[in-house]
This record gives structure tokens, C-alpha cells and sequence, in this order.
């Protein structure tokens, strides 16, 4: 695969990434719906597999960035994996509304396989490793920029819900800030 | 703690910014082994499924 197809698509698969996780804030904020523990540890594991991801955009396609990116996957799908185990019986309900027939957690499993597939694909068909860098063009600084955004935006978000301690189970406020706050 | 892994691998885009391959590289690692620590903390609850 020439290096310049790859550099495309690890710029669309980052900007897919920054998608997922502008969808996870929407519904963050425009629904109420507050991030427990585990969907924060799946939104982590996008934001590892969005920095292998940003990695070979800046850096140029690099197989150990895709071994990131793997274990970025494997990580945020274990956490997807033990919540819909949490959920898996009938009658248990889930957490969070349904979105297109199924949950977040079962959504971001199917995402991080997706992921995993994906790799292994550009591992087989891209170049092994590339140390020249791609020249930074403006479609791939946008996806940097977006998903940099995303990052620190989780990051506070987090921040503000759970302090720098570890999150309640089922979080009902953003605790840490009401507390700052004095609420 | 669970802010941990996002603003590691922000640091780990400054440092791909920068130019720092090595050091992303090292932060990215740095925020996967995090978030396996938090992981372990936070699947406490017993799975009422036979495995």
C-alpha cells in the first residue's frame, strides 16, 4: 500500500475516533447522561487507539504505532466486555438509553473489534515501517487538532465528575466540581 | 486517577508535535499501563454469569 493511502486513512480512522467520542460528549451533555467507571475506561482505550492513530500522522505509518493502537483496542474492549457481561442477563437492564438498538458499552465493543480488524489489515497490506515523516497536510492537522480537543476535553470532563480520586460507580452529579463549587 | 490516561496521551500528541517519537511512544505505553491499573480497581463486582 503506498504511504500515501495509509497516512489517508489513519487520518480518517482519527477523525472516526474524534467522531465517537464528540458522540459520547453529546450525549454526555445533551442528555444527561453521566459516564460511569467502565465507559470512561473505553472512552480512554479510543483515546490510546486515536494517539497510535495521530502518532502516524505526525510521524509517519510506524508499525509500533499500530501495536499501539492494538493495545489501546484490546484494553478500552476489555472494559466494553466485562460491562456488557455486567448486563448480559435478561432482566439486569443496562446502563444509559439504547442507541440504534443497542448500548454504548455493546457499541464500543464492536468499535474496538472493528479497530482490531482494521490494524491487522493495514499491518498486512502497509508498508512494515516508514521513518520518513508525510509532509503535515491540512486534512491530517484538522484530525490532530480535533482529537487533541477530545482528549483534554475527557480529561476535564473526568476531572470534573470524579476529582482526582477514583469515580463512584453510578454517578449521579460531577461531584468533584459541585464540591469546588461549594453545591 | 481516571484522568490520568487522557492527559498522558495528550501529552504524548505534544510530544509527537514536537517531534519526540520515543517520548509518545513512552507516555502512550505509560497511559495503557494506567488504565489496566484502573481497570483492576474498578471491576470489583462478581459477574453473575457461568463461565
Amino acid at each position: 500500500m503506498p504511504v500515501r493511502i495509509a497516512h489517508l486513512l489513519n487520518v480518517l480512522a482519527l477523525l472516526a475516533i474524534s467522531f465517537v467520542l464528540l458522540f459520547a460528549f453529546y450525549d454526555q451533555f445533551a442528555n444527561g447522561d453521566l459516564p460511569c467507571p467502565l465507559c470512561l475506561l473505553q472512552r480512554a482505550g479510543f483515546v490510546i487507539v486515536g494517539t497510535g492513530l495521530a502518532l502516524n500522522v505526525l510521524l509517519g505509518v510506524d508499525a509500533r504505532h499500530y501495536g499501539l493502537m492494538l493495545l489501546g483496542a484490546v484494553a478500552g474492549g476489555a472494559a466494553a466486555l466485562r460491562q456488557v457481561a455486567l448486563h448480559v442477563v435478561p432482566g439486569t437492564g443496562g446502563y444509559g438509553a439504547p442507541f440504534l438498538g443497542m448500548h454504548f458499552y455493546s457499541w464500543a465493543f464492536v468499535l474496538f473489534a472493528v479497530v482490531v480488524l482494521g490494524t491487522g489489515v493495514m499491518l498486512a497490506l502497509g508498508p512494515a515501517r516508514v521513518s520518513e515523516r508525510v509532509r503535515r497536510g491540512g486534512l491530517g492537522l484538522v484530525a490532530v487538532a480535533l482529537f487533541a480537543v477530545m482528549a483534554l476535553g475527557n480529561g476535564v470532563s473526568t476531572l470534573a465528575e470524579c476529582g482526582v480520586g477514583l469515580c463512584p460507580d453510578n454517578p449521579t452529579s460531577y461531584e468533584a466540581l459541585d464540591s469546588l463549587l461549594g453545591r | 486517577m481516571m484522568t490520568l490516561p487522557f492527559f498522558i496521551c495528550a501529552g504524548a500528541l505534544f510530544s509527537a508535535w514536537r517531534g519526540h517519537r520515543s517520548i509518545a511512544a513512552l507516555l502512550t505505553v505509560i497511559a495503557l499501563l494506567v488504565l489496566f491499573v484502573l481497570f483492576r480497581l474498578h471491576a470489583t463486582d462478581v459477574l453473575d454469569i457461568d463461565l
